[in-house]
């Protein structure tokens, strides 16, 4: 069983490219559900200890959304949007044609059209990879936060907390409508299901 | 305000007479504060996991069990006495409510039964305590006065 510290040149090759394909379609979705041109940059895969994590997502205490998906199957994992509040505005201006100044002013709707937008990247994302890959995977129903980006980054690190030292994240930008905005969608499997994943794609080297 | 000591994730730092400890965005971790009132030693350790069942135990300040008892130790090395020492702790929050989430919704409360039962054991008194909610919280302590401070998002500052 590989660590995340141990991965390969390839494999990471192989995982950047998962993401890639991931990132690539959940952009196609959320560019059809906001009717406007969305594009990705560089996917990264990056393999950070816990206070590296929240130092590169931009500090603990910025307040963010979170959508959070649960992976079970062959592929057990969690999938987060993390959505600031660039990215919230965009979504609220074409979805419900409103903008909010802070997070408290959120209704129901605005919260629904949130979390619809960040399950609807993440069910992409996850399907395109279990069809390259030939695998099942099921998704739990999406939750949502608005609390400190910290916060809400230590649930995955505390999932896999007693298998790794390391988080692993893969992600990308998200540029909508020619402006960059802030939007990282990071999937964190555990280290069996990323094992089992890159035997599959045959590229695990044992 | 005087420097802030920043205590991270599975980290530990001791002050003592003065200086302010602070860990930021708990989550389902816990902050705990362990104060020497008498020789003003306080140090702040930020847990993640209940219980160390690593085989290499490579970072015990990660887990509740092991971390407050190295803490306890390294307190007792520059001077700190057990018969005097208080905790205080926050955090233990879940964060996201998951319907069918596995044991993820459970690992705020499992820290919290853990750390209780881990200061019990040894023979450490919680003063106050702040856990548990929805909410992410700062804790900040103040090695001068052994005063705790947790800051959370769109709630007052609450001071024990």
């Amino acid at each position: 069983m590989k660590n995340y510290e141990d991965l390969n040149v390839l494999e990471l090759d192989t995982i950047r490219e998962i993401g890639s394909i991931g990132t690539g379609n959940a952009a196609t979705a959320l560019s059809s559900m906001l009717g406007c041109e969305v594009r990705i940059d560089m996917p990264e895969v990056r393999i950070m200890g816990y206070n590296e994590a929240i130092d590169w997502i931009g500090g603990p205490e910025v307040i963010t959304a979170g959508v959070l998906v649960h992976m079970s199957g062959e592929l057990n994992g969690i999938m987060l949007s993390v959505q600031q509040m660039e990215f919230v505005n965009l979504v609220l201006q074409r979805m419900v044609g409103r903008t909010v100044q802070e997070y408290e002013q959120l209704d129901d709707l605005d919260r629904s059209a949130l979390v619809e937008v960040g399950n609807i990247m993440i069910s992409t994302f996850i399907n395109a990879l279990s069809s390259l890959a030939e695998i099942t995977t099921r998704l739990t129903v999406p939750a949502f936060a608005v609390d400190m980006q910290g916060a809400i980054l230590t649930v995955p690190m505390a999932e896999f907390g007693g298998q790794s030292d390391y988080i692993m994240t893969i992600g990308a930008n998200f540029i909508c409508a020619g402006k960059a905005v802030p939007c990282q969608l990071l999937l964190s499997p555990d280290i069996r299901s990323l094992n089992f994943l890159l035997k599959k794609l045959g590229v695990l080297d044992e | 305000m005087n420097d802030k000591l920043v205590v991270g994730i599975a980290d530990m730092k001791m002050a003592r007479q003065n200086g302010m400890l602070v860990t930021y965005a708990l989550g389902s971790c816990i902050g705990i504060c362990l104060y020497d009132p008498l020789i003003q030693l306080a140090a702040l350790v930020h847990i993640m996991l209940p219980l160390n069942m690593e085989t290499g135990r490579k970072s015990p300040l990660k887990y509740a069990d092991t971390g407050i008892c190295e803490t306890l130790r390294r307190m007792e090395a520059q001077g700190g006495s057990r018969t005097r020492i208080v905790a205080k702790i926050a955090g233990g929050a879940r964060m996201f409510e998951t319907p069918g989430g596995g044991n993820l919704g459970n690992i705020g409360q499992r820290n919290i039964e853990s750390t209780h039962m881990v200061l019990r054991r040894e023979g450490i008194r919680l003063l106050r305590e702040d856990v548990g909610g929805t909410v992410a919280r700062t804790l900040l302590f103040d090695a001068a006065s052994g005063q705790a401070c947790v800051r959370s998002y769109g709630k007052p500052e609450l001071i024990f």
